[in-house]
């Protein structure tokens, strides 16, 4: 579904000419009193703040390093409507370093506009004193500021250019983001000597595409040397690309999302080539020289390839009298994730080494899977780590091997055959199942094949079962019992719940959904250190008849689905479930001596599509002194176009209303 | 209570485990814990010594040495070493060891592995507080680590407090404090919940209080409870003169504290000509006096922005009056000293007032002069009244504190020094919410209804952040998420504030409810409490230890008149329900006339500090009004026409 969905904003929308123009007469500083005419926009009239022009420019220049820089500059114009938008005046730039030598912030000029009195009045940042600098941790620096005298309508200005030596940083460009912009521009110029992969996404179509051709000398010095400086001049031909998107509402974020950097309009750059008249290189080749990459180096494969026969003293007790290949697995897979801790799910490379790892016992997500994975290896298990891009980082491409777009390393066994997906870097995670952070589309394992997998939360089934049990006791109550199996993830979860807060907690939640009139007890936990398998849950109630002349009884006791998910009347963007659903909620009850029923809820079945993509069941009969009850959700597909949306949200509502329905017993006379 | 029986029996398998064990056990060992350590906690502080020494009267050191027995998962936390600094504290050396059960040293800290990164929470556009993080990541239970840490203050405005057992399922074998001073240094101190006297040693040129105390059970905090310094020992030290980057002061009482902050904010209130100018435009035309500081309060939320800046002795100072008006913008003290000067400049006197805000914050110690405070606001003495100005906010009310910083201590600065009053306090009257809903249930059992609501006093809080932050158009989609329907639609909606010192809001709402009814066959099924329910249900707690301190008293009163399809009449009307209790008073009531139902609910929730004894008449009186708000009335069709 989401490959047909990632096509249609290629092709799907209409093209419609763009006679207007396509560069804005748009200068710093160039501000008249009109320019504050507006109180709102029709782009959105609730708007806080408005990007009037966000213009960004990014070209290649010769530096004096005998090598080439990027140089960006960015033009940034914001009309201020109200003090909700005043976060907008303040302002981070992010500068990467490699701990010696950092991105360099340069030209920097902020201005703030008002109108005092049918004047403008301006107001500059003092760059020198208020611009601050905030080094986040060895590698992002932030630079700072905020702009002065901002106040309700007020108009500011900012630009800026940074020169990065990282050829692999070029700037890329959101045309979209929290606040509509009306105008957002990007302009950059190219050598044919540099190749870029552009990764372009989001639902809108470029207003001005615009390429054309011309030709640049490109001057180089080096100092560096002892000697005299040297000068290179190459010329080569120039790609000067310009696109414009006008009038780009904002985009926020909902509930099933894997991120909304998913869907915004933006593009990006990755450096794939060198090409003559430089010595021709690849940069990015092509999967397998990329996972080769990973395998020869020193912070990833390289670890892996060696003997490591210092492994011995962890992994030979755990498998010493083990001879199955998935049983030596689980062992070295639980002792891994028992003994380390992960201190950050996001890394794709280790920072220590293996030997370091293993005696600070902590390490990041990709440090624990690379043992995991060396040590099933050093047990003769055939395994290989594979990366991926986490849900919240954003889609991977399959096509391109991009190393950039990963932030994630698993490991995957081959065991007789079979497959297993495996994550150490989660404390109570089964062996062979993944966090939901890794559902996101493509993965790639990283052996000399470089296969590509795909990790789709449609192959993801959470499947939960209960069943109740009620008797008539002889006093009459209501006395019954419910037995559980919830999903995997929702065992997941109340694994690490009851670890948190522990039983009890859980239990007063259960007593609470079930209501007052019922009584719990006897709740226990089946499988609960059984990480592999879903949780057992087991209670029993009783229900106090007080000889009322009509009981109101809801069959789906606290299970009844209360709300529903889909709160906003409108999506724009698709639906992006963790995984697909199947719930089952049986119950058979005696009837309560004395009393007959007086109504049943009808029995209904729902179809959510005419493809059979969800089902909602809802059965009750009456036989004898019984009645038996099933209510059955089923949804088999994880991910949903916007105009599917009202379709969901109407399932869910019709629930949520059957589901509350009650049957009505009464004394009988 | 399978919970307790299963940890007391793990405790004992480890404890034979180790008593099994052969010798060689350090220090450490768990199996020296005394056994009543053990319950209730995740981990045992087993030592832990402090020395506090003032070098003079501009620096000090602390030394600090402690460690902690972690005894399973949920103790993790405990063992993460996390060591604050920034431009007037330094950490001059970290050192740290991990032990197994047995005591025995298994590795010590390298000073690579201490992780080194920004202490900036956004909450500040810039600050220097940076952080030093460490953790041994050890997952054999139990274990212990232990850390020894040195840092130099430089300045004495801030002395460290001393709070053995500082967080709940966590045990104290053993804690001291000492504190060291030059033989003519008073340091002071406040002790809490503890009459141990200090040993003192004296020599001729420095004199010493140490402090010790031994066996501390876990305690487990509980609903509602007294704050932390209420219920555990603890000791507030405090300088007498100080200083701080070269600002000097006393601390002997209030008034010597307000001194030293008049100090800081010397000459820091002369406004700009053009500001001058456009301030007596504002405020001379007007003559009452409450109408003028409003202005000046509404000239100053329309010209200024909060930015908070905080940069050494920046964050104790206030930027000056000028600084703010060129910017315009400032964090709480250059924004409530700018406000001073305005207020100055037209002949109004007010004072600088230090608090500490915070729904949740700290209460302020009122017979120990020490900075207790994180916030500045403005106080406006009048003739019969006072005039409060939160000066950071672009939106409340003139002379309106939210619950941020509303009834509590707070520090006056006057010319001549300082002195401690309390912020108003809103109550029962004030804080009354009031509702309206005319309703009509549709034949799908869908419900459409007109609210007409109030809200006053610190109920109006909420709302006023909702409207005053959000575009309408996210005020609706906020609104679509937090009603308490299961699929509704909203179709109008709109607020009204009312700012004045005492604010309210009205509030507007059209909603559509899908299917609020349950029709089964030929019965329906209404919950006539359309939308004030209490939410809340309260663990039955036999074991209650702790008082009950219920800090907001609110009223809300709610009727609703729903008009029904034709044709049902009562099968089940809920019974009227009256609540009288120590903790308020609640009364509900339905009947149906006709084909209309009528329902009515009052509650008056009452503040107070109560008895732990009385916990359970609390746990009664939210169950029962939990039940009440959700009785249904139940409706038989009068003629039995099947099916829908």
């Amino acid at each position: 579904m989401k490959r047909i969905f990632l096509i249609s904003f290629f092709t799907g929308i209409l093209c419609y000419s763009v006679l207007a123009q396509d560069k804005l007469k748009i200068k710093f500083g160039d501000i008249t009193e009109k320019d504050f005419a507006p109180k709102a926009y029709a782009i959105d009239s609730s708007a806080e703040a408005v990007i009037l022009a966000d213009i960004g420019t990014s070209e290649i220049i010769g530096n004096n390093k005998g090598w080439f820089s990027l140089r960006f500059k960015r033009f940034r114009r914001i009309h201020i409507l109200n003090k909700n938008g005043y976060d907008i005046a303040n302002v981070s730039i992010y500068l990467y370093t490699n701990g010696t030598d950092e991105e360099n912030l340069d030209k920097l000029k902020a201005t703030t506009y008002n109108l005092d009195n049918g004047k403008v009045v301006e107001t500059k940042l003092d760059i020198k004193n208020n611009v601050f600098k905030d080094k986040i941790d060895k590698n992002r620096v932030f630079k700072k500021f905020t702009m002065p005298n901002v106040k309700e309508g007020s108009i500011i200005e900012y630009e800026y250019t940074i020169e990065s030596d990282y050829l692999e940083n070029l700037q890329p460009w959101e045309f979209q983001g929290g606040y509509p912009r009306l105008w957002s521009e990007y302009n950059l110029s190219l050598p044919d000597f540099l190749g870029y992969v552009f990764l372009t996404q989001g639902y809108r179509k470029y207003d001005i595409n615009q390429r054309k051709q011309r030709s640049e000398v490109y001057r180089i010095t080096d100092s560096r040397g002892t000697g005299a400086t040297d000068f290179f001049n190459l010329t080569s031909g120039v790609s000067d690309y310009h696109w414009v998107m006008k009038d780009v509402t904002a985009l926020k974020e909902e509930n099933f999302t894997t991120s909304i950097d998913n869907h915004i309009s933006k593009v990006e750059f990755q450096l794939s080539e060198l090409r003559e008249p430089l010595p021709p290189q690849k940069i990015m080749g092509t999967w397998p020289s990329l996972t080769e990459k990973f395998l020869n180096d020193e912070m990833f494969g390289m670890q892996l390839g060696k003997e490591n026969n210092w492994l011995k003293d962890d992994v030979k007790p755990l498998i010493v009298d083990v001879s199955s290949p998935l049983e030596k697995a689980r062992r070295i897979f639980n002792y891994v994730r028992d003994n380390f801790t992960c201190t950050d799910h996001t890394a794709l490379y280790m920072r220590q080494t293996m030997k370091n790892l293993v005696k600070t016992k902590n390490g990041t997500v990709a440090e624990l899977n690379l043992l995991l994975t060396a040590m099933l290896r050093y047990a003769d298990i055939e395994a290989d780590p594979v990366m991926l891009s986490t849900r919240s980082n954003g889609y991977s491409y399959a096509l391109y091997p991009l190393r950039s777009q990963y932030n994630y390393v698993i490991s995957l066994a081959l065991i007789d055959g079979k497959k297993y997906f495996l994550d150490a870097s989660e404390p109570r995670m089964g062996f062979g199942y993944l966090p939901i952070r890794c559902y996101n589309g493509h993965a790639r394992v990283v052996n000399k094949e470089a296969i590509a997998e795909e990790l789709l939360a449609d192959n993801n089934l959470e499947k939960k079962n209960s069943i109740a049990f009620l008797t008539v006791t002889d006093k009459g109550s209501i006395s019954g019992s419910l037995m559980q199996t919830p999903g995997y993830y929702e065992s997941y979860n109340l694994r690490n719940r009851i670890k948190e807060k522990g039983k009890e907690k859980l239990a007063e939640d259960i007593a609470k959904a079930l209501g007052s009139e019922y009584k719990m007890s006897n709740l226990q936990f089946d499988s609960l250190n059984k990480y592999e398998e879903p949780l057992g849950v087991h209670y029993d109630f009783e229900y106090e008849n007080s000889g009322e002349d009509i009981i109101y009884f809801n069959p789906m006791l606290g299970e009844a689905t209360k709300e529903n998910p889909f709160k906003s009347a409108e999506r724009t963007y698709p639906v992006e479930m963790p995984y697909t659903i199947d719930e089952t909620f049986t119950l058979q009850m005696e009837i309560p001596t004395g009393y007959e029923v007086d109504e049943l809820p009808k029995s209904m079945v729902v179809k959510l599509n005419e493809q059979d993509e969800g089902i909602f069941e809802y059965r009750i009969s009456k036989s004898g002194g019984s009645i038996s009850f099933r209510s059955k959700i089923k949804i088999g597909r994880a991910f949903f176009m916007p105009e599917e949306y009202e379709m969901l949200r109407e399932f869910f509502n019709l629930i949520v209303s059957k589901q509350a329905e009650q049957i009505v017993f009464k004394k009988k006379k | 209570m399978t919970g307790i029986r299963f940890f007391l029996v793990t405790i004992f398998s480890f404890i034979t485990l180790l008593l099994s064990a052969n010798g060689g056990d350090g220090d450490y060992a768990v199996m020296r814990i005394p056994l009543t350590l053990l319950k209730h906690a995740n981990a045992v502080k087993r030592m832990e010594t402090i020395s506090f020494e003032v070098i003079n009267k501009g620096e000090a050191i602390l030394r600090k040495k402690f460690a902690i027995t972690v005894l399973n998962e949920k103790g993790d936390n405990q063992a993460v070493f996390v060591a604050y600094y920034d431009k007037l504290h330094e950490i001059k050396n970290i050192e740290g060891a991990l032990f197994d059960a047995m005591g025995k040293e298994l590795k010590r800290l390298k000073n690579k592995q201490i992780i080194d990164v920004t202490g900036n929470d956004d909450a500040s556009l810039i600050d220097d507080n940076r952080r030093k993080i460490h953790g041994f990541f050890y997952k054999t239970y139990p274990y212990t680590v232990e850390y020894e840490v040195e840092e130099k203050y430089n300045g004495t405005l801030f002395f460290p407090v001393w709070v053995p057992r500082d967080d709940e399922f966590f045990s104290v074998e053993q804690s001291k404090i000492t504190v060291k001073a030059p033989i003519d240094y008073t340091v002071r101190f406040k002790t809490f919940n503890f009459d141990t006297k200090p040993t003192e040693e004296n020599d001729k040129s420095y004199k010493s209080l140490t402090w010790e105390i031994k066996n501390l059970l876990a305690i487990e905090s509980e609903y509602a409870m007294p704050s932390w310094l209420e219920l555990n020992p603890a000791i507030f030290l405090g300088p007498s003169a100080f200083e701080i980057q070269k600002y000097e002061g006393t601390m002997k009482d209030w008034n010597e504290f307000g001194k030293f902050i008049n100090t800081l904010r010397q000459g820091r209130d002369v406004l700009p000509s053009n500001i001058k100018q456009a301030v007596h435009q504002i405020a001379d035309p007007v003559t009452d006096i409450k109408e003028k500081i409003a202005k000046l309060y509404g000239y100053l939320q329309k010209n200024t922005r909060y930015i908070s800046i905080q940069l050494g002795i920046g964050g104790w100072q206030p930027f000056d009056a000028n600084y703010v008006a060129t910017k315009a913008y400032g964090d709480c003290k250059a924004l409530t000293n700018y406000m001073y000067s305005l207020l100055k400049e037209v002949g109004i006197n007010s004072c600088y007032t230090l608090v500490n805000a915070g729904r949740k914050a700290r209460k302020v110690v009122p017979d120990f002069p020490a900075q207790q405070f994180n916030h500045v606001i403005l106080c406006v003495p009048l003739e019969k009244d006072t005039m409060w100005l939160e000066c950071t906010s672009q939106t409340l009310p003139a002379g309106y504190l939210s619950d941020f910083t509303s009834d509590r201590y707070a520090l006056a600065i006057n010319d001549n020094g300082g002195k401690l009053i309390r912020t108003p306090k809103y109550g029962v009257k004030e804080n009354l919410q009031m509702r309206h809903i005319t309703a009509t249930l549709e034949n799908d059992a869908s419900l459409i209804v007109k609210s007409k609501a109030s809200y006053g006093g610190l109920q109006q809080d909420q709302y006023h952040e909702l409207i005053n932050s959000m575009s309408k158009d996210k005020v609706k989609e906020a609104l679509h998420e937090e009603l308490d329907f299961a699929t509704y639609d909203i179709l109008n909606f709109s607020y009204k504030e009312n700012k004045s010192q005492l604010p309210f809001i009205e509030e507007e709402l059209d909603i559509v409810v899908s299917r609020y009814a349950t029709i089964t066959g030929k019965r329906l099924f209404i919950v006539p409490n359309v939308m004030t329910r209490t939410y809340r249900k309260l663990p039955n707690d036999s074991t209650r230890k702790f008082d009950l301190d219920l800090t907001f008293e609110y009223k809300d009163v709610d009727t609703v008149e729903i008009s029904l399809p034709e044709g049902y009449s009562a099968e089940s009307m809920p019974q009227n329900v009256i609540i009288t209790s120590k903790f308020g008073t609640y009364s509900s009531g339905v009947k149906l006339n006709g084909n209309k139902l009528y329902y009515y609910r009052s509650l008056e929730h009452f503040s107070g500090r109560f008895p732990a004894a009385a916990y359970p008449e609390l746990v009664q009186f939210y169950e029962k009004m939990y039940k009440a708000d959700r009785s249904k009335v139940v409706l038989v069709k009068t003629e039995a026409t099947k099916g829908f």
